[in-house]
């Protein structure tokens, strides 16, 4: 700790003399109100972080949490209600005023470039100089130096690019703490992390929290919260609810805060006899444009009622096989069946003739027009039969009732389903897609990511509706990196890395733990 | 987001761009020694007054009729920037038609808008090929075959079909069973009343019928709309095909209608073109907005003229007043998505 000149950020010889018996909080937010247009985001919020804490804030989406650390970390102004930082009032025009009163974020969406090195992100914006030419040499030992005290390891000289989603992750901590941060503030730290990095980030959290630095956790992941945090601040609707001592408290009491009444109850699984593969898969390989290979000879078999979960981290070649099944990629080796009938070269709209149907990880970007009104959005597919119109002519009334009975069927939330899909949040526009895809999957849904980002009974509410899926005979193909879900609702669970399938489980035998090997690499020569 | 709030909202950028570029160009008027308020008085009146009116009508046709074919292109996300090639060809073919074909009178007309939309469609639907086959950007491709065509049209009318006894490049006079009705009594003919109609058809054609779906949503996202399904390509080339073949029936409205043969750089030097595809931005590929557009920029280019001869204000003035419209609609296109983002996405 002393020996570390460069970065004595701490208060921590500060704190063993006078200050310690009553040091102000790392981070006071107080009386916070925050609206955009009418909706209010933050209705007079407050929440204090004393130093040294792990705060875990917790909520569904929509409750306001990204929304009050955004205000807390400058990139919105308060409409009322005051910052202090370190007990001194704060009023940030920007993050850059933030990051100057030691506050640091790290975002769901990670802002790094990816043509430059770690080192050159790192020191972005607070670069060592020698006579006015930044030391490259300085920042990258700098860096090392940095790395190694926190157990964040990354190599300083490697590119963005070349890093994994669990490297980049530690990389934007890193420039936190470059910064000299004292409150650091992660959103959803978890959400893109394979079970073995979320580990190194919690014993990074927890070392960092040692030091003295402040530490709030958006998150709604209650385990995770169980497991890390000392105190959880619940929020609900833009108000704190309350906030409780994690060691004095359940899950479900936080949960009961969360969404205001009980957890409905987990859906229950039957095991149906499966009929015969509805979906057949043989040695399907996937190229990427650029000529590498980035699915390997993959097969697999999806039975009537059956769902079956491939489990990996992202970018392992899962969304590309997903792809290459419903002909968004061509197929570079291998066949691939619906109902029997080789669908390998057909179109996209031949294979959802064939009864194939797809939600996708990219929400936003492919399965939404976002611009497009709701009501347009629920007729992609459908918008050649009646009752929406004759093949050649669009009723009016055909397609507007089409999509408000659709829209009532699977609750989306919305005054208005002429306005546009961009006017709905996370939870809704996944409602849209799956009121659209799940009565157009016929024989086969192709299932990506599809609890990403919802909250507990959004999430809850998709999964119910898997299951229904495959009770009435469907077949489901499930791609999650989140293993609670891959547990809950597969049959049998497939593992890929690499763009290869590297284990085959019976729902009986799978473990989070087997997974977790499996999905790292770990026994990949062993079950080829 | 309803009824009127929407209508606002859709029209509330173009307007307030409107206003804007008329407020600057009073200043500049101003600032060079001219009194802002007769020159506009001058503008309207000879733009939106007696043969001014017919004169504004007149060159709105084909303006509207171009910045339609845009529109079709533009809404699809496929940008049509060969308006002009497309428009000259048409013309040509149906100076053709009327000038070569064995035809009697009565079928002239209709042959020559056959010929020229399927030419002019034709020419267009080669760049939405070349697209999809090899890669070439519609933007660039588009862009550079308005030359070919241009310089084609130049080459026949001033070597092989020319009118050597005119004296000018152009070619021999269309027999008058070809004129359109009413063209002989001013520049109100049936065109206007074609391109109208036009108007009509292509607003129908985006809201209520399926291809219209498609075209939309391909121009909203077209990564989405090939997830859902629609083929691209195909529907590319045939979007392409239309605009052309719109841009083209435009050419023989003009030769048909207007000039009663080909004349070198009739169709071109007025920029017709250009002006159609400013249209179809400002109204953000809407057609009734391009309908609106196209009155009003023929209406601030004949009421240049008349400013010219009224107040002496150099009609250049009015090409500075529709660049500055242009560049008022520019900075403001982006705002209503934006604003919407903004108050939903972190609430």
């Amino acid at each position: 700790m002393i020996q570390w000149v460069y970065f004595d950020r701490r208060p921590a010889l500060f704190m063993t003399e006078g200050a310690k018996n009553n040091p102000p909080p790392a981070l006071e937010l107080r009386d916070i109100l925050k609206k955009f247009g009418r909706v209010v985001a933050n209705d007079h919020v407050d929440l204090c972080v004393e130093p040294g804490e792990i705060r875990a804030l917790v909520g569904e989406n929509g409750a306001g949490k990204t929304t009050l650390m955004r205000v807390a970390y400058g990139l919105y102004r308060p409409d009322a209600g005051e910052i202090r930082v370190g007990g001194a009032r704060q009023e940030f025009a920007s993050p850059v005023d933030a990051i100057a009163t030691g506050l640091g974020m790290v975002h769901q969406h990670f802002m790094l470039f990816p043509d430059l090195t770690v080192a050159e992100n790192v020191v972005y914006g607070a670069e060592p100089s020698r006579f006015g030419v930044v030391d490259r040499s300085l920042a990258a030992s700098q860096i090392e130096q940095l790395s190694r005290l926190h157990g964040l390891d990354v190599d300083p000289n490697v590119l963005i690019r070349d890093l994994s989603v669990g490297a980049r992750q530690r990389v934007e901590i890193l420039k936190a703490l470059y910064r000299r941060a004292r409150v650091l503030i992660l959103d959803e730290p978890t959400a893109v992390l394979a079970p073995r990095e979320r580990d190194g980030l919690f014993a990074v959290l927890e070392d960092l929290a040692e030091d003295g630095t402040a530490i709030v956790f958006i998150t709604h992941k209650l385990p995770e919260v169980m497991r890390l945090a000392e105190r959880a601040t619940v929020m609900r609707d833009g108000s704190v609810v309350g906030t409780v001592t994690v060691a004095d408290s359940s899950p479900e009491e936080i949960s009961r805060m969360m969404i205001g009444r009980d957890l409905p109850a987990p859906p229950t699984r039957e095991r149906k006899a499966a009929g015969g593969p509805l979906l057949v898969v043989e040695g399907v390989s996937v190229d990427a444009p650029s000529g590498r290979r980035v699915v390997h000879e993959v097969s697999l078999e999806v039975d009537t009622g059956e769902i079956v979960g491939i489990a990996g981290a992202a970018g392992n070649g899962q969304s590309e096989l997903i792809e290459t099944l419903m002909g968004f990629r061509p197929t570079a080796a291998g066949k691939i069946s619906v109902a029997g009938q080789p669908v390998e070269t057909l179109s996209i709209a031949n294979r959802r003739e064939a009864g194939l149907a797809w939600l996708p990880d990219d929400r936003d970007g492919l399965g939404l027009a976002l611009e497009a009104s709701i009501t347009n959005n629920l007729m992609m597919g459908s918008e050649a039969r009646p009752p929406l119109s004759n093949g050649r002519r669009s009723s009016r009334r055909g397609c507007e009732e089409f999509a408000s009975v659709r829209a009532h069927e699977y609750r989306i939330k919305s005054s208005d389903l002429r306005a546009p899909a961009l006017s709905l949040s996370g939870g809704n526009r996944q409602k849209v897609l799956i009121a659209r895809e799940l009565p157009l999957a016929k024989r086969v849904l192709l299932a990506e990511q599809p609890t990403r980002g919802l909250d507990f009974l959004s999430a809850a509410d998709v999964h119910r509706r898997l299951l229904d899926h495959r009770a009435e005979g469907h077949a489901v193909l499930l791609v999650s990196s989140e293993l609670s879900e891959i547990l809950e609702l597969s049959d049998r669970i497939l593992v890929m890395f690499e763009g290869r399938v590297v284990g085959r489980l019976g729902s009986a035998e799978a473990t989070e733990e087997r997974l977790g090997l499996l999905m790292a690499g770990a026994v990949a020569q062993a079950t080829p | 987001m309803t009824g009127p709030r929407a209508w606002w909202n859709l029209i509330r950028e173009p307007l307030l761009s409107v206003l804007g570029a008329f407020v600057v160009g009073a200043l500049l008027m101003a600032a060079s020694g001219h009194n802002p308020i007769s020159a506009y008085m001058a503008m309207i009146q000879s733009s939106l007054v007696g043969s001014g009116l017919t004169s504004t009508l007149g060159r709105a046709t084909p303006i509207i009729g171009l910045g339609l074919a845009a529109a079709i292109a533009f809404r699809s996300g496929f940008f049509n920037l060969g308006g002009e090639g497309q428009f000259v060809l048409g013309g040509l073919a149906a100076a053709l038609v009327c000038l070569h074909a064995p035809l009697p009178g009565s079928l002239l007309i209709p042959t020559s808008f056959v010929a020229a939309a399927l030419v002019s469609g034709l020419w267009a639907w080669l760049g939405a090929d070349w697209e999809f086959r090899f890669g070439v950007p519609l933007l660039i491709s588009t862009l550079l075959m308005n030359y070919p065509a241009r310089l084609l049209a130049s080459y026949l009318v001033s070597k092989p079909l020319r009118d050597v006894a005119s004296g000018l490049p152009q070619s021999h006079a269309i027999p008058e069973s070809a004129y359109l009705p009413g063209a002989i009594s001013g520049r109100f003919h049936l065109g206007l009343v074609l391109v109208v109609i036009a108007v009509m058809a292509v607003s129908w054609l985006f809201l209520r019928t399926v291809v219209g779906y498609r075209m939309r949503m391909t121009g909203l996202n077209a990564r989405f709309a090939r997830y859902g399904g629609i083929d691209v390509g195909r529907l590319g080339r045939g979007v392409m095909f239309a605009s052309g073949a719109l841009a083209g029936s435009i050419g023989a409205i003009q030769i048909l209608g207007v000039h009663f043969r080909f004349i070198d750089g009739a169709l071109t030097k007025p920029f017709y073109a250009w002006t159609g595809l400013m249209v179809a931005l400002l109204a953000r590929s809407r057609p009734v907005g391009v309908l609106v557009g196209g009155f009003f920029f023929a209406a601030v280019q004949t009421g240049g003229f008349g400013m010219e001869r009224a107040v002496e204000v150099p009609r250049e003035l009015s090409q500075v007043l529709q660049a500055l419209i242009i560049l008022f609609v520019a900075v403001g296109a982006q705002r209503p998505v934006r604003d919407l983002e903004e108050g939903e996405a972190h609430v």
